[in-house]
């Protein structure tokens, strides 16, 4: 790697954080203080984790670009400011005031925090989806150096790079404890709604079955990861999918047509939920329910969980092994679940078109599927030439925003609307 | 000027005589060969010949295929525009993951057949743009 490569991060293609310093060292040591920003983005590495690693890279360039234009809009824009990106999915700035101006204000940069997170979610919102754009945020800290000609500037820059990095986690703290209290309010007033997203036949692309996903109506429970990530460090997982079990079910007979499936996500562990059998859920029609269970989660008691699965299955419902292929554990386990549909993880789909190697994955995980009487989807297919190769081959579904036209069926997807988030029929009533 | 019909090759793999075969057979086929023999002289070999193509032996002492593969699509300037295939007995599932996640873009089974690699060799370098770059992962999003 030469010297010239050092000092800009390729993606973001914003300059490192020693390359930055050294050009601010003069507007410093003139001015004679500096105010360091640390941009800490929470969550992007469940978009490495979902998507795989080349859709959090494209995120990332993408959030670089956002923020540039961002900034070169800013009222900071004509003070002297750099940006650096230190490591993994954090920023920097440095914002060295002009002459005749005061340095930022708290209050300005709150201002400033909330039009650049709005304008990268945005962004990242046009150019990737609504799911991965809700799934992040954003937390700021500040800390403001005073130079000081008898210490060395680096070592000053970099204690106050760590003082604006604490201040970054201690909001980010903060706001998780908000994110609960939100959360607790949503099970209180059932503040949940579904969106069904087809899954339709590769072939016809005609809707063979919807998966029920689960939106909060607050902006802050907006995506399903997030909720359900506050929902397990709070003790609370069961009784939210209590309520995303009993909304799903409750809109199944309104919205869907004879034959058409519901497909449900039950996490391993509310298995252990004593409300949950067979006995509580309201369906009417248990063959017209599958259950996706998560490979993502670590089953612990395999007999007794196949249990629980025979009690369902006898009744009728069915089952699909949701992510498969997302850990390490091969093909065994997806057999062991007995599955009648093997959704694929996401992260093979992304760019199945370019890598040779994922749709090897593909067909070996088809021709096992067809050799075990299981249908395989292929979820998260956005680009034709994905849904082409899926469809070559053998995929018998597939789900994702290409096959997502607005539907002639009775059901029409209804994409999500911001800000205000909607109210759906069903939560009114 | 590299010919844009044959662009560079960089063939990595410690056992000589795999790798010369590798090399004649190309070469024959037109494509300027370069050989590296480790891993850590892949790197060099690598950021000197900007290659379009890597061919990478897995089992090597010191830094082994996985490695250098890593590194390389992980280069910040060369990484995004070159195609790496792995040619290893990869034989199941597990392996085949753990392949994708060092950023491999595809795999030649080991033994290998000359015939095979190079339709892997040709079917990866079609997928790189006509200036030799592979499509950058903004242009490959909706």
């Amino acid at each position: 790697m030469d010297y010239h490569q050092l000092l800009r991060d390729s993606l973001t293609r914003l300059p490192t954080v020693a390359a930055t310093i050294d050009s601010i060292r003069k507007a410093v040591q003139d001015r004679g203080e500096i105010v360091i920003l640390y941009f800490n983005f929470d969550r992007y590495s469940k978009v490495e984790e979902v998507y795989g690693w080349e859709k959090l890279d494209s995120v990332l360039e993408t959030t670089g670009e956002a923020m540039r234009a961002f900034l070169t809009k800013s009222p900071l824009a004509s003070s002297k400011l750099m940006v650096a990106f230190p490591n993994d999915d954090d920023f920097i700035f440095f914002h060295v005031p002009q002459d005749d101006t005061p340095a930022a204000t708290d209050a300005e940069i709150t201002e400033l925090t909330a039009g650049l997170k709005e304008a990268v979610s945005t962004e990242i919102e046009r150019v990737h989806g609504e799911d991965i754009a809700a799934l992040f945020d954003i937390f700021v800290g500040r800390s403001l150096v005073i130079y000081n000609p008898k210490l060395r500037l680096e070592r000053q820059l970099y204690r106050g790079i760590r003082e604006a990095a604490n201040a970054s986690k201690s909001l980010e703290h903060r706001e998780q404890a908000k994110k609960v209290s939100d959360l607790r309010e949503t099970l209180r007033s059932r503040g949940l709604y579904i969106e069904y997203h087809p899954i339709v036949i590769t072939d016809n692309q005609k809707v063979f079955g919807y998966e029920a996903l689960a939106r909060g109506t607050m902006r802050s429970m907006r995506s399903p990861e997030v909720m359900f990530e506050i929902a397990a460090q709070s003790d609370l997982i069961w009784d939210l999918s209590r309520l995303c079990r009993d909304r799903a079910i409750e809109g199944m007979s309104k919205l869907l047509k004879d034959g058409e499936l519901l497909f449900m996500n039950v996490d391993p562990a509310d298995f252990a939920d004593p409300s949950f059998d067979v006995d509580t859920l309201k369906v009417k029609d248990p063959t017209r329910v599958v259950i996706e269970i998560t490979e993502r989660t670590a089953i612990k008691d395999y007999p007794k969980f196949r249990g629980r699965l025979k009690e369902f299955r006898d009744k009728g419902y069915r089952f699909a092994v949701d992510d498969a292929g997302s850990g390490y554990a091969g093909l065994g386990s997806i057999a062991n679940l007995e599955p009648d549909f093997i959704k694929l993880d996401m992260s093979l789909i992304n760019c199945i078109d370019q890598n040779f190697i994922k749709q090897n994955l593909v067909e070996t995980m088809v021709r096992f599927a067809n050799e075990h009487g299981a249908m395989v989807i292929a979820e998260g297919v956005e680009r034709k030439e994905e849904y082409e190769m899926v469809k070559s081959l053998g995929v018998h579904l597939v789900q994702g925003f290409f096959v997502h036209k607005p539907s002639t069926s009775a059901v029409t997807y209804r994409p999500p609307v911001l800000p205000p988030a909607p109210v759906p029929e069903e939560a009114k009533s | 000027m590299t010919d844009t019909a044959h662009p560079p090759i960089l063939v990595v793999d410690d056992n000589p005589d795999n790798a010369h075969i590798i090399r004649d057979y190309l070469e024959a086929r037109g494509y300027p060969i370069t050989v590296a023999y480790n891993g850590d002289d892949a790197i060099k070999a690598f950021e000197e010949v900007k290659p379009s193509l890597v061919l990478l032996d897995v089992m090597m002492p010191g830094r082994d295929g996985w490695q250098v593969c890593r590194e390389i699509k992980q280069h910040p300037t060369l990484g995004r525009s070159v195609r790496v295939v792995m040619v290893t007995a990869l034989d199941d599932w597990v392996n085949k993951r753990q392949a994708l996640q060092t950023g491999a873009d595809d795999f030649v089974e080991k033994p290998f057949e000359l015939t095979k690699l190079a339709s892997a060799v040709e079917r990866n370098l079609k997928l790189l743009g006509p200036a030799g770059d592979a499509t950058s992962p903004s242009a490959r999003t909706r």
